[in-house]
Formats: structure tokens, C-alpha cells, sequence
């Protein structure tokens, strides 16, 4: 965030639209346009621009549509199997990367949500089967566990002022390891508990409860984010923390707020997870961290922080999977879809930077 | 503009022997300073004269290592932003405390936000009293919608919203770090304008300029420091650009380190 500011005789007017004149008149007329041109990506986004990532899905999405109505046996797009599957796979990223988004909003990246997410949900499947505790304690300690994980990261991050992006590395491996410490490489089993799988993998009609969870976290984080006090500091915090220290607010308190939504998003993907499938692999959870800060970037969250929005970070989520089961339905070979995922990654990196310096003019 | 510069009114905050070291930079070295209310105060010197941690000490960035600030005739601790926010002290720094990202509306209620009780905010609100911050407070040209993210506004008209910020809140003083010295001439001249709006609303300001003009043009009175000790202050009756050039050019020897 430099402020280099060119200091050239048209300084004064960063907007075309607005005349040089002093009258009121103009000076309204151009408020209002600005505001109409705006207000639907406004209505969209509660106030940050998603426009790009709303276009981009749309047009896939009609694309992989169109495709599925033109050429129904080739293209299974709209076969019920084909949209149970995404419906189902959808939740588990999205929901970490609504948390890893949090985060990164606020200017921080947290690498261990993939081992936290494992870590988790092992410690709450342990309690469940050797330990035969109630499934709401089971799944109050598995959250409680991702949430102290992840404010340990914040606090370590924060207290020795090193990038988080070092700091939780190493809490990957740590927690990678601490997995086996504490289960050994074999999955665990969760029996058939009925409170929990009726909660976490039953269906409400055609529609996954996975899903519907999703939806409802991406709700709050929207209202979070967009229409809450603490979405207001963490943009602030993420977008500049020397002005928001400035002003008063306490960057060390909004980022270990966003370090434990994080942490707390990654263990309740993961009890999710578990809950669906009935088990729970050691080594599940690993890659998901990166594929989760993917999603957010696709997204349109900014990799220094301070621009994102909760409708971008699920839509590029859904992109991800949306992409993969479109080449997947076109029998493109596997390798195919780490190398298109990986364009679309630097792709959506490059369009946000374009997008961030047109909205700063008056920094370049 | 000389007769609003009252020396008999009761100080709003004064410094004694406020001290600052960095290692073994002495930074700032014994100041003793006092600043009375609606007073324009210029803040001079050469880089490294210690004006920016002066002001850092003011506005709760650092806390000095000995000394005493008085508030209002009652010793207070200044250790963070938030305490020094809570008494009204703001600070203006270069890119007037703004996030680039947020929309001006954002901006101006950053950290003293409208909410309801379950902490939503208060949307409406904040866009239509920005608004009217904007359009009465400070006259600025060309800014439109306040849901506009600041990095599209120009460097002045980013002041001119920190500003309009700061005389809404009713801030009792105002620390500028070198407010001028990335506008264009133009813009300059609408700060300096602002600044005396602040003033005609009884706002204590220190500016800290390298613009001996600007600030002769502008302010009461000078304070003049040089390797962190204030080495001359005047009033504006009282001395002349010259005499102020010579003060900051160090011709005034004698201050060995």
C-alpha cells in the first residue's frame, strides 16, 4: 500500500464523470449516475465488487447447461447423478474457504486448515467411538480443538511478528504429525450415529444437508462481512493496518477474530466430512488448504488482504468443482485438470490485481 | 488570524520532559511543549529533527521513555491509538488513515461505526451522513458518491475525506505528518482551506510541514525542533520566514549531540 502519488495538474479529478465545477448541480448529476451504474453490483455484493466472479460463473454455468440440454448423452451435466455429486462435493471446500477467505481478508493466510480439518475431526470421531460420548460433546471438542488451533497460529503469527504464511507451514506439518501421534495411519470409523448423520449428511428433499449448511455459513459470512461492525474492521485491517491502528482499532484483536473463524470453518468442514463419508483418513485433509486459498483467489479475494467478498469465495469454490466435473464429463484425462485448475488460479490472480489498480487510480 | 492566538488560556495538552529513545538514537530529548485549544500550530524542522515521533507520542503510536503529558490539567497516559482516539486526538498521516478499499462512507465511520445491537451496521445511515459530511463540511470537487472506494480518489481528496472525518467526530485536535507533501499545488491550497475550517471550529491543529510558506501563511505559531529538543518557538507576530529558515537550516549552533 504505497501512496506514491502523482502530483500531476489533473491531480484533483480522479473522475471523469465529475465536472471541475463548484456547482451543486453537476456535482449531484454525477453522484447519481455513478450510483446507478453501480447499484446492481452493489445489490449483488453488499457493497464490494464481485462483478467478475458472478459473470464468470454465470457464463459457465449457462455454457455447461446449454451444452447438457443440446447433448443429454454425451454431456451429463444435468443428470441427477452429475448434480448430486456437485452438490455434495461443493460444501466441504466451500465452507473452508469461507473461513480461509475470512482470513485472508484480513491479511493473513492460515496453510493449516487442511491439517486442522483432519486433526479435528480425529479428535472428535475418538471421542465419539472409544470414548462413547454424547455426539454434541464429540463435536463441540472438535470445533473447540480447530479454534484453538488456529488462534495459536494467529497468536504466534502476531506475538513474534513473523508471515503467518511461515508460521502456519509449520503448524501444517506440526498438526500432519499430530494426527498420527494421537490415531495412528489407519481411518477411524464412526458408527451409525443417528443425531450426527441426520444433522450433517441427510438430505432436506432432493437438496444435501451439506449443502444447505454451506448455504447458511455463507449467509452469516456474507452478513459478516458486508453488514456487520467486525467485516467492516477486518476490510480495514486486511486493506490497511497502520490506518485502522490509527483510527483505533486493534488489528491484533480482528485478526485473531479471523484466525478463529478459520480454525473453527475448518474443524466443522471436517466433522462434516467425516460425518458423510463414516470415516476419516489421516491424511484426508491434506492439499485442501491450498485448494481452499484457490477457491478464495478465483473468488476475487486478494492474496494482501482488505478485498474479497462472501458470494465471490463460495462461487469460486463452486468454479473449482464445476470446472473439474465439466472436463471429467468430457473424459479429458486426469492430468487435465490439475494443469486447467492451475491456469484458472493465475488467471483469477491476474484479473483481480487489473481489477484492484483500476480502483486505485490515484496510487499508481 | 493574530488575535485568535490566546497565551493565557489554560493549556488543552502539555508535554514535560517528554524523552524518546530508539536504541541509542535519542529521538526526542527532554520537550517541553504546550498547545491551547482552536490554536494552528506548525511543527518544523529537518528530517530527523524528531517532529514525526513527537507526533508519534501525540497520537499514541509510541510511548515515550520518561516525561509527563498533561490533558486538560490531568496527567494522562497516551499508550495506544484508541486512548489518545478517546480523549480526540487524531492523526492525519500522509495517506490520511484510510483504507484504500473501502468505500468512502466505510472510511469515514472506520472504527467508530453505527450499529444496532446485535453489532449490524447502520448502512443507510452511514452513507447519508458521509454524504452530507462531504458535501458541508469540506467543499471538495469531484469526489460524487460516497460508495466510491477511496483508491480512486486523488491524494487530496483523500485528506479532504480524512478531514471531513475528523471535524464530524468533533476531534478536539488534529496531528497532520506532512499532509502537503504528496498534493498538487491545487490540492494543497483546498488543505490549507480546510485547515482553517478546522480552526474557525475551534480545533487545535499541528501541522508538521517542510513548507516554511505554507505554514506561515497558515498557523499561530511555530515550533521549530532540531535533534529532538524544540530549539525556537514564536509566535506569528513575533518572528518572520527568515528568521524561522534560519532556525531550521540549523544556523542556531550550539546543540552538540
Amino acid at each position: 500500500m504505497t501512496s506514491m502519488l502523482d502530483a500531476g495538474p489533473n491531480n484533483d479529478s480522479g473522475d471523469p464523470s465529475a465536472t471541475d465545477s463548484a456547482h451543486r448541480e453537476p456535482h449531484i448529476a454525477a453522484t447519481r449516475r455513478v450510483r446507478r451504474t453501480r447499484g446492481w453490483r452493489r445489490a449483488l455484493s453488499g457493497g464490494e465488487a464481485s462483478a467478475e466472479i458472478i459473470l464468470l460463473f454465470v457464463v459457465v454455468q449457462a455454457g455447461a447447461i446449454v451444452a447438457g440440454l443440446l447433448f443429454k448423452d454425451d454431456f451429463a451435466y444435468l443428470s441427477r447423478a452429475n448434480v448430486s455429486i456437485m452438490l455434495k462435493s461443493v460444501p466441504v471446500l466451500g465452507l473452508l474457504a469461507l473461513g480461509v477467505g475470512v482470513l485472508m481478508i484480513a491479511g493473513e493466510f492460515d496453510l493449516s486448515v487442511g491439517a486442522n480439518y483432519t486433526f479435528s475431526a480425529v479428535v472428535a470421531a475418538k471421542l465419539l467411538t472409544e470414548h462413547n460420548l454424547m455426539p454434541v460433546v464429540a463435536v463441540s471438542a472438535g470445533l473447540g480443538v480447530g479454534i484453538s488451533i488456529a488462534l495459536l497460529n494467529g497468536f504466534v503469527t502476531i506475538w513474534f511478528k513473523i508471515p503467518s504464511f511461515i508460521a502456519t507451514l509449520g503448524a501444517m506439518l506440526f498438526w500432519q504429525g499430530a494426527v498420527l501421534l494421537v490415531h495412528g495411519a489407519t481411518a477411524i470409523r464412526i458408527s451409525d450415529e443417528q443425531g450426527l448423520r441426520s444433522l450433517f449428511a441427510g438430505s432436506v428433499g432432493p437438496i444435501e444437508s451439506a449443502f444447505l449448511w454451506m448455504l447458511g455459513f455463507a449467509a452469516m459470512a456474507y452478513v459478516l462481512l458486508h453488514r456487520h461492525v467486525l467485516g467492516n474492521r477486518l476490510y480495514a485491517v486486511g486493506g490497511n493496518a497502520a490506518s485502522a491502528r490509527a483510527i483505533g482499532i486493534s488489528p491484533t484483536s480482528v485478526k485473531l477474530i479471523a484466525f478463529g473463524i478459520a480454525g473453527g470453518m475448518a474443524a466443522f468442514a471436517g466433522l462434516l466430512a467425516t460425518t458423510r463419508v463414516g470415516s476419516i483418513q489421516p491424511g484426508q485433509g491434506s492439499g485442501l488448504e491450498l485448494q481452499a486459498i484457490a477457491a478464495c483467489v478465483i473468488g476475487g479475494v486478494a492474496l494482501r488482504g482488505g478485498r474479497g467478498t462472501a458470494i465471490g469465495i463460495v462461487l469460486g469454490a463452486a468454479l473449482m468443482f464445476i470446472i473439474q466435473d465439466i472436463l471429467l464429463l468430457l473424459r479429458a484425462p486426469g492430468y487435465y485438470l490439475n494443469m486447467f485448475v492451475g491456469a484458472l488460479i493465475v488467471f483469477a490472480a491476474i484479473v483481480n490485481q487489473v481489477t484492484a489498480r483500476r480502483a486505485s487510480q490515484a496510487d499508481d | 488570524m493574530t488575535d485568535s492566538f490566546i497565551a493565557d488560556r489554560a493549556p488543552l495538552l502539555e508535554l514535560r520532559g517528554i524523552s524518546k529513545s530508539y536504541g541509542k538514537v535519542h529521538a526526542l530529548r527532554g520537550v517541553d511543549l504546550s498547545f491551547v485549544e482552536g490554536e494552528l500550530v506548525a511543527l518544523l524542522g529537518d528530517n530527523g529533527a524528531g517532529k514525526s515521533t513527537l507526533i508519534k507520542v501525540l497520537s499514541g503510536l509510541e510511548r515515550p521513555d520518561e516525561g509527563q503529558m498533561i490533558w486538560r490539567g490531568q496527567a494522562v497516559d497516551l499508550n495506544s491509538p484508541r486512548q489518545a482516539g478517546r480523549l480526540g486526538i487524531e492523526t492525519i498521516f500522509q495517506d490520511g488513515a484510510l483504507v484504500d478499499g473501502m468505500s468512502i462512507a466505510r472510511n469515514i465511520f472506520m472504527g467508530r461505526e453505527p450499529t444496532n445491537r446485535l453489532g449490524l451496521l447502520a448502512l443507510k445511515r452511514m452513507r447519508e451522513t458521509a454524504q452530507r459530511v462531504l458535501s458541508e463540511l469540506v467543499h471538495i470537487d469531484g469526489i460524487g458518491s460516497c460508495d466510491r472506494t477511496v483508491g480512486e480518489l486523488s491524494g487530496g481528496q483523500k485528506q479532504a475525506v480524512a478531514i471531513a472525518r475528523a471535524i464530524h467526530f468533533q476531534r478536539t485536535m488534529l496531528l497532520l505528518d506532512e499532509p502537503t507533501s504528496a498534493l498538487a499545488v491545487k490540492a494543497t491550497q483546498a488543505l490549507l482551506d480546510h485547515l482553517r475550517v478546522l480552526k474557525r471550529r475551534g480545533i487545535t491543529s499541528v501541522l508538521i510541514t517542510h513548507n516554511l510558506y505554507h505554514a506561515f501563511e497558515l498557523c499561530d505559531r511555530f515550533l521549530v525542533m532540531n535533534r529532538g529538543r524544540v530549539v525556537f518557538e514564536a509566535a506569528k507576530a513575533d518572528t518572520s520566514i527568515e528568521e524561522l529558515t534560519g532556525h531550521v537550516t540549523g544556523v542556531p549552533a550550539g546543540h552538540s549531540s
